[in-house]
């Protein structure tokens, strides 16, 4: 196992400097922590609109849905603290040869080009969407047992591989396409539409997005927590998301079988 | 003023000219501009649960989100983030350099962008109210006259408004999140959270006089035929009132702002 340790002490090191070259912008640090927190609120009263009018949708009550919005920002945020600043340097490290010199390093070459950096402005939104949620679960008035939790633990583990996943293969073929901001959007895209539980569009929609597969992302999380999962997808999501990473990892090896490097 | 106004088409046309060359990014935003989509899923699985809110149909919320994506899309908002950069990368020095006043550089190259928006959405919309079963806009001559003159309207006071707002770049180096808790919090009394008449009556009543829903939700429901002559007038005279309010709010801001402005870069 010391090849995991060293990578973790590896990416620790990147993180630490990641970090530093950013806390010095304090302001811009505090004022986008509170634009998150807005955006939370914004969001939680956005979706009480609905309740004006009736108690429940598909089933879900307001709290409930808490719950999901916070699962939703506390995805988001590692998309756009952790995964979202890596993509988004691929068509450089393409167009400028930097790929090449990451590649000679004597370290994994996925996990250093997908993890290295960080944005700072984006590490609290985890921990308020995991608030957000806790506050939904309270207010649901449901009472949250061991198993629940532990499940929820499980599940919600599964759903960041899957975006992890997601980010590998969009790096993969920006290794290809060359056009990093564009595939960003597909990664936004598809945490955008975990916003809600999918069970809240009618079908072919609701059908579309538990196979695409946008329901392991915040709904089935949520239904963990809430006790009232599927026990089966206890056996799904993990198979979902180790399957998923596998073929990101597939493809990005082939990419790099296809590329041809860029400096001299 | 005449040089600016002999200045707009040929910058206007520039800028589309730039716009369809990267046909990509336009069918890209496009495509991922389909939030408003996800707000109405929602309210058409309440119509199917529990019938119509206040009497909205699933045609209703059709009719309401297809035209609130054009307007989305119309909006004049993303000069915000070019004022943003611009100050920031000194590329603004540039700009003053030339004989037409930034705001109108800027302003052209959004329209330039907005104008090939329009080439798609239009169709598309037009298309949509035939073919789509529920979604339909009763409308005739005038109404489609008064409409396109929301339309501009809509798109002159979001310009306006965004414009100054980028201004207060000259003080602060966080006007992009200034921008957007504006924008959020304007976003309730616009129509985009909802459609204002399923909003509280509070909220309602603030928002006909606010800048916001001449951005979005009026045009929308004037072209869904839900506003009488009185409300159209009404709308019309907030909206007209907003855009000499920032016009006049920008000339002062520039004024003591362009004042402070030192060039980041050369």
């Amino acid at each position: 196992m010391s090849g995991w340790s060293r990578h973790a002490r590896v990416l620790a090191i990147c993180w630490r400097a990641a970090v530093a070259g950013e806390v010095e912008y304090r302001l811009n640090f505090f004022s986008n922590v509170a634009l998150s927190a807005f955006w939370m609120v914004w969001a939680a009263a956005g979706a009480s609109v609905y309740f004006r009018f009736t108690g429940t949708v598909a089933g879900w009550t307001q709290a409930e849905v808490l719950v999901v919005i916070g699962l939703f920002f506390t995805l988001n945020g590692l998309r756009q603290a952790l995964l979202q600043p890596n993509l988004e340097r691929m068509t450089d490290y393409v167009r400028l040869g930097t790929l090449d010199f990451l590649l000679t390093k004597p370290f994994d070459a996925q996990l250093l080009v997908s993890l290295r950096q960080v944005r700072v402005n984006n590490l609290l939104d985890p921990v308020l969407g995991l608030a957000l949620t806790t506050v939904g679960v309270v207010l649901s008035g449901r009472g949250v047992s061991v198993v629940a939790l532990a499940a929820f633990g499980l599940l919600l583990g599964c759903a960041v591989l899957l975006l992890y996943a997601l980010t590998v293969l969009l790096m993969a073929l920006a290794v290809v396409l060359v056009a990093a901001e564009e595939l960003g959007r597909v990664s936004y895209a598809f945490v955008e539409l975990s916003r809600f539980p999918v069970e809240l569009y009618r079908n072919p929609v609701q059908a579309v997005l538990t196979v695409v597969p946008v329901a392991f992302l915040t709904t089935y999380p949520a239904a963990a927590l809430l006790g009232r999962l599927d026990p089966y997808l206890l056996v799904i999501a993990p198979a979902v998301a180790v399957g998923a990473v596998v073929v990101a990892t597939l493809a990005w090896r082939r990419s790099l079988h296809s590329y041809s490097g860029a400096s001299a | 003023m005449r040089d600016v106004v002999t200045a707009y088409p040929p910058l206007v046309r520039s800028a589309t000219l730039v716009a369809a060359t990267y046909r990509g990014r336009v069918a890209l935003s496009l495509l991922t501009g389909f939030f408003p989509l996800l707000l109405m899923g929602v309210w058409l699985t309440i119509v199917a649960e529990g019938g119509p809110p206040k009497g909205w149909t699933t045609g209703d919320f059709l009719s309401y989100y297809a035209a609130a994506t054009l307007l989305w899309n119309l909006s004049g908002d993303h000069v915000v983030w070019q004022w943003d950069a611009d100050m920031r990368s000194g590329d603004l020095s540039v700009r003053l350099l030339r004989p037409v006043h930034p705001f109108h550089q800027y302003a052209t190259n959004d329209l330039g962008h907005r104008l090939i928006f329009l080439t798609v959405l239009v169709p598309a919309l037009v298309l949509a109210a035939l073919l789509v079963p529920g979604l339909d806009y009763p409308v005739g001559p005038v109404r489609l006259a008064a409409v396109a003159a929301a339309l501009v309207l809509a798109y002159a006071v979001s310009l306006l408004m965004a414009s100054t707002f980028a201004l207060i770049g000259f003080w602060s180096t966080q006007t992009s999140n200034a921008w957007l808790l504006w924008w959020g919090l304007g976003s309730f009394a616009s129509g985009w959270v909802a459609p204002l008449a399923l909003m509280p009556d509070w909220l309602r009543s603030v928002a006909v006089v606010l800048p916001f829903r001449t951005a979005m939700g009026f045009p929308v429901e004037l072209l869904m035929g839900r506003l009488d002559a009185r409300e159209t007038a009404y709308g019309f005279a907030v909206g007209l009132g907003w855009l000499a309010a920032f016009a006049v709010l920008y000339r002062v801001i520039w004024r003591h702002g362009v004042r402070r402005y030192q060039a980041v870069a050369g």
